[in-house]
């Protein structure tokens, strides 16, 4: 319990900024909605000039930009984008911390085990990801309260934006992995940051090319906001795909923390 | 009885050498000093001990239970002081301290207390602002505070001033005499001297010798110096057992052990204006393992 207290501490400034940044910006990408949507047919027309594959690369769908939903499910890709380096420099630097700022001697030994160091710490994360997306989902929520000039899909929108959350555990476990195999992460931004838009290029290439085999390989593909949009479900296999990964690379740091020799200094 | 048992410890760093067939044991109640040049092995033998790397071939026990089977057991009644400090950033003096006493199952308030008076630390500080001898400082009450029945310290006395130190070992000494074993690497004799009761040499990543502090201080060497009227022949100095040998001058000195009548017989054919015999120091016993070897 004290070593997940002191880790909710530690990432108490960065969640909060994250927070309010993700809740910051839907907000203000969302108070943009009521304007657009009063101009729907000149911007439809506008957008109906680019490329078609343009549109899909951005995952632009022009029958339902219009409508609140559908604008929305457009902006969460970029929320999506963001929420997973969130996740991922989180997964990243939670064990690799230890070592980067010299305090893996201090708490390793202490009477404490790896597996009680690793549980305590993802417990942490986990909190961590789910006070953002509260927050995110809060704020979310009553902005679309706001704009929207009929009532909200509330199924739409949870559905919709609670595959952050799912994003974000696929994102935090793949940095938790990386971590574990790394002998030192000296800078966890790089790491993430460059990872996370890897995936997000992929993500565009598979939306612009309708290739069906690159959606497997990025997350950003496995909870379509457009898809979920339309058909107000979620593709199974995707479903069981997060489901099988996130368990598996967590078991799998679990496993090669455990064997992992701390190095000194 | 041993509280700690090494038996033919190895560890290799991939292909790099760490250490190579460690064994010794250092029994409950003792001082054990375990010394040797940078890079021979001893953070390696302490990193094993501590369940922080895992050995290539051979084991450790401590208070006779396997040291990784039994790590986070036995890791409660050690305490450990590595040789250089880092803590949490922006973590007061007397917040990192709480934290560590959190791990054990008492309450260690009053124990920092006094470790904090002894010490002359202000717990109100952040750590961060502290300079490094006072950062020694919190590490070694992190150390202490549990009270431990093992005290592993891996070259601890950098960056303290030597009042500091003289105030360090006493704490140390008084632990002992409380009951606690003190296992104490470092690469300054004197300290060793001081305070171990027997020491283990490692070089090379290999135990040279395990010996009494005693044992070695009187094993039959001593320290001759002689400054004659006319330097005579070296040959004349080639005798079993001396060596180290250096001419300077008129002035021979060198370390001689065995049946010390053979150099005063030696001498006693020779014009000397002036001698020194003494015993000497660790340093020299030390130096003159470690060149052997090498």
């Amino acid at each position: 319990m004290n070593v997940f207290l002191r880790e909710l501490r530690m990432y108490r400034a960065s969640t909060i900024t994250w927070t309010v940044s993700l809740a910051g910006t839907i907000m203000l990408f969302m108070s943009m909605y009521p304007a657009l949507a009063r101009e729907i047919d000149d911007f439809v027309q506008i957008l109906a000039g680019f490329p078609e594959v343009v549109l899909k690369a951005f995952s632009i769908s022009l029958d339902t930009i219009g409508l609140l939903t559908g604008y929305y499910a457009y902006v969460f890709t970029f929320i999506m984008l963001a929420g997973g380096i969130q996740a991922m420099s989180l997964g990243l630097s939670l064990l690799s911390k230890e070592s980067r700022d010299k305090t893996a001697d201090f708490l390793m030994t202490k009477p404490i085990t790896r597996n009680e160091i690793v549980t305590a710490k993802l417990s942490a994360a986990l909190t961590v990801l789910l006070i953002t997306n509260a927050g995110y989902l809060t704020a979310g929520y009553a902005i679309c309260r706001l704009v929207g000039t009929s009532d909200v899909n509330l199924k739409l929108f949870f559905m919709i934006s609670i595959t952050m959350l799912f994003v974000q555990l696929i994102f935090m476990a793949l940095g938790l992995l990386v971590s574990v195999f790394a002998r030192k992460i000296k800078n966890v931004l790089p790491v993430s940051l460059g990872t996370v838009f890897a995936f997000y290029i992929i993500n565009i290439l598979s939306s612009a090319t309708d290739d069906a085999k690159l959606r497997y390989l990025t997350p950003f593909q496995y909870f379509d906001p457009n898809r979920i949009q339309m058909t107000a479900q979620y593709e199974t296999v995707f479903v069981v795909l997060t489901a099988l990964f996130v368990p598996a690379a967590i078991l799998a740091s679990y496993i090669i923390y455990n064997k992992k020799d701390i190095h000194a200094l | 009885m041993n509280v700690i048992e090494i038996d033919h410890l190895t560890k290799y760093y991939g292909k790099t050498r760490g250490i190579i067939d460690v064994s010794f044991s250092v029994e409950g109640g003792e001082i054990f000093g375990f010394i040797g040049p940078n890079g021979a092995g001893k953070s390696t033998t302490i990193r094993t001990l501590l369940g922080l790397i895992y050995p290539t071939s051979g084991s450790a026990k401590i208070f006779g239970k396997d040291c990784i089977a039994h790590g986070p057991e036995i890791r409660r009644q050690i305490g450990y002081l590595p040789s250089e400090v880092f803590y949490y950033d922006g973590m007061k003096v007397g917040d990192l301290l709480r934290y560590s006493a959190s791990f054990y199952r008492k309450d260690c308030s009053k124990r920092i207390q006094e470790l904090a008076e002894v010490l002359d630390l202000d717990l109100t500080r952040k750590i961060d602002d502290l300079s490094y001898g006072n950062k020694k400082k919190v590490g070694i009450v992190q150390g202490l505070l549990h009270e431990p029945k093992l005290i592993i310290l891996d070259e601890p006395t950098g960056g303290l001033d030597p009042l500091m130190q003289q105030k360090f070992f006493d704490l140390l000494l008084e632990e002992n005499k409380k009951g606690a074993t003190v296992l104490l690497s470092s690469h300054i004799l004197s300290e060793v001297q001081r305070l171990c009761d027997r020491v283990a040499i490692i070089k090379d990543g290999r135990i040279v010798k395990v010996e009494k502090i005693s044992t070695l201080k009187e094993s039959n060497y001593k320290r001759f110096k002689c400054e004659f009227t006319a330097m005579p022949d070296a040959n004349m100095f080639s005798i079993d057992g001396v060596e180290n040998l250096t001419i300077d001058g008129n002035v021979a000195s060198f370390l001689f052990r065995g049946d010390v009548n053979k150099v005063v017989r030696m001498l006693a054919t020779l014009d000397i204006t002036d001698i020194w015999a003494a015993d000497p120091d660790l340093e020299e016993i030390f130096m003159h393992y470690y060149e052997k070897e090498a």
